[in-house]
């Protein structure tokens, strides 16, 4: 367990030199990822504010927080896509603040390209950038069969169902090389059965691959099952809250979930989360 | 599906398709006889369709000449209509700036602008295949501005996080989003593409086409000779119609199909091995976690320590006999 309770972002030792985030850090391999107060404006609308955060090597980090909080803002912020209003981002100790392509980036919908299939689908990062060798394809047939899906590998995307849609997915993000990852409620559109299905599947992913990952979610349980360390962030302008290390043993298994030690984390997760006075301190 | 079962799904389309023939020409009959109507004022589908075979030696070269001018006239119509759609959805001021331009173009009188057209181009084939074109373009440009406009824009944002280039993006998401709007503006334009070369003939006939021969026929009072024309004119657009359809259902098989074809599917399936592939562009390429997934299932890799995985090219080369997905491609692909 790392850190507890509720604190303000600004509490969470945002790197002071801006030019190398890692000279001040702690021994060993520096952090990979580092938001360095981060805020995002849109017009009038605050989207969030002042966000520090800093994600250690092959760390799994959940972020967690009511809707409309910023979260994915603070994930367009971190891939690049939109330029935040103030504050850097730095990956593998370089500033690549409002950069596309130093990240995996996988949205809240599967996104798959229909004309394409599974296969076409996993390579699409190199379809659109360098073209696609044989290489790619057959990384992305390995990939597509070790993760059940060897039998689809020339169908389309409407004929699977959304577990394994999602999964072609997160096979197209993995394909991509990155070694940070950022999951954008992927399994929000799921049943609650694949959804856990989906869950272990992704836990096994993440222990063959060794990646960062920063995973948006707003279903609690799914935040702590799956991660090293659960970030709470705050109503609009979404702050963080809190920064909870999960210490439940892996590999976790279902039985994790019912784990007397993942429900004290449940609760003072949900503690944060529906306690706006706490927030605001 | 069974062959069986296709043969049966196609034998009912084909049964439907003559049935609907039928009741066009049951409805013309009737439509003779409840109104008692004389042969040259109403002719029988039957008897028009006796007259054209009687006078097939000279419908026959009719008839190319029309299709000729009609395709023709198409194809440029399509391309010209194609182009400019993908450069109106480049930039928003060319839009603004060619689309109140596209829109009075097909204001205009397409009989009237045909005598124009005759003065600057002729006699000769050109002022048809302009009209015919005319006529064309405009449904192509809508529907494939369309097609561009109603892209996702999270795909757009999407190909921005995988570092999309231009070109590439362009060729991968943008070109064939546009294909099934395409087909329906090719479908339109195909039906409209014979009455533009009809007009054309009328206004400028040097080579003489089915409408001309409509036009004698119809002064000559020649009922059954302008009906005959005109069921072969028709016939030419349900026809060039058809293509259109077919050639939707060859461009998008997403549409219909679950699975990419098997001709096709070979393109997507690689032409190596798992093991020799990645062996070969191992030395190239920067090792990865992902990467690592190619050999996860056969020995295990060694790690840098500190650094997450890192991917051994020579791990995965050294130890093929244990790699499932490898053996899956020694099995499938005979090299």
């Amino acid at each position: 367990m790392t850190t507890n309770g509720p604190r303000r972002s600004g509490d969470l030792v945002p790197p002071t030199d801006h030019r190398d985030p890692f000279a001040s850090g702690p021994a060993g391999p520096g952090p990979r990822v580092v938001v360095d107060d981060v805020s995002c404006r849109f017009g009038q609308t605050l989207a969030i504010d002042h966000v520090s955060l800093s994600i250690g090597d092959s760390e799994f980090v959940s972020i967690v927080g009511p809707s409309g909080c910023g979260k994915s803002t603070l994930f367009n912020a971190v891939s690049g896509l939109i330029r935040p209003s103030s504050g850097r981002v730095w990956i593998d100790g370089r500033d690549v603040t409002g950069e596309t392509g130093h990240v995996g980036y996988m949205l809240q919908k599967d996104l798959l390209i229909p004309w394409r299939t599974v296969v076409g689908n996993i390579v699409l990062g190199a379809a659109l950038t360098r073209g696609v060798i044989p290489h790619d394809r057959a990384e992305a047939v390995a990939l597509a069969t070790r993760y059940g899906l060897g039998d689809f590998l020339d169908h389309y995307p409407h004929a699977l169902s959304g577990g394994m849609r999602q999964r072609v997915a997160l096979m197209r993000t993995l394909a991509l090389h990155a070694d940070v990852l950022l999951l954008d409620e992927p399994f929000g559109a799921l049943d609650s059965q694949t959804r856990l299905d989906m869950q272990l599947w992704l836990l096994s992913v993440c222990q063959d691959l060794n990646a960062t990952i920063l995973f948006v979610t707003h279903d609690v349980d799914e935040a702590i099952f799956l991660a090293d360390r659960v970030v709470v962030m705050s109503r609009r302008p979404g702050g963080i809250v809190a920064d909870i290390g999960i210490d439940l043993p892996r590999p976790r298994g279902i039985d994790a979930l019912t784990a007397p030690g993942f429900i004290e984390l449940k609760r003072k997760v949900l503690d944060l989360l529906h306690a706006p006075l706490v927030v605001s301190g | 599906m069974t062959l069986l079962g296709r043969l049966k799904k196609g034998g009912v389309r084909v049964a439907t398709a003559i049935a609907a023939l039928a009741l066009i020409f049951g409805v013309w009959n009737l439509v003779i006889v409840v109104f008692g109507l004389k042969p040259y004022v109403l002719p029988t589908p039957q008897s028009a369709i006796a007259a054209d075979v009687d006078h097939w030696s000279v419908l026959g070269g009719l008839t190319l000449q029309t299709v000729e001018e009609t395709a023709y006239g198409f194809i440029i119509g399509a391309v010209v209509g194609f182009l400019l759609g993908v450069l109106m959805s480049a930039s928003k001021t060319v839009q603004r700036l060619i689309y109140p331009a596209l829109i009075t173009s097909q204001a205009v009188p397409i009989v009237a602008m045909a005598a124009p057209l005759v003065i600057l181009f002729g006699f000769g084939l050109l002022p048809k295949l302009v009209i015919v074109a005319w006529v064309v373009f405009f449904p192509v440009v809508v529907n494939v501005l369309d097609g561009l406009a109603h892209i996702d824009p999270d795909i757009i944002n999407l190909s921005r996080v995988l570092g999309a280039k231009r070109v590439r993006g362009f060729l991968a998401i943008r070109l064939p989003a546009t294909l099934s709007p395409l087909f329906s503006g090719l479908k339109i334009g195909a039906t409209y593409a014979v009455t533009g070369a009809v007009i054309g003939e009328w206004t400028a006939s040097a080579q003489q086409g089915l409408g001309t021969y409509l036009q004698t026929a119809n002064a000559s009072l020649d009922t059954q000779g302008v009906f005959g024309a005109t069921i072969l004119l028709t016939a030419i657009g349900v026809a060039s119609f058809l293509l259109m359809v077919g050639g939707e259902v060859l461009a998008t098989p997403w549409r219909r199909r679950s699975t990419a074809r098997r001709g096709l599917g070979a393109r997507f399936r690689p032409s190596v091995g798992v093991g020799s592939a990645a062996g070969d562009v191992g030395q190239r390429t920067p090792p990865h976690p992902a990467a690592e997934l190619v050999s996860s299932s056969g020995s295990p890799v060694p790690v840098a320590a500190g650094s997450g995985a890192r991917w051994d090219p020579a791990a995965v080369t050294r130890d093929p006999a244990t790699n499932a997905a490898e053996q899956r491609f020694g099995e499938e692909v005979p090299s």
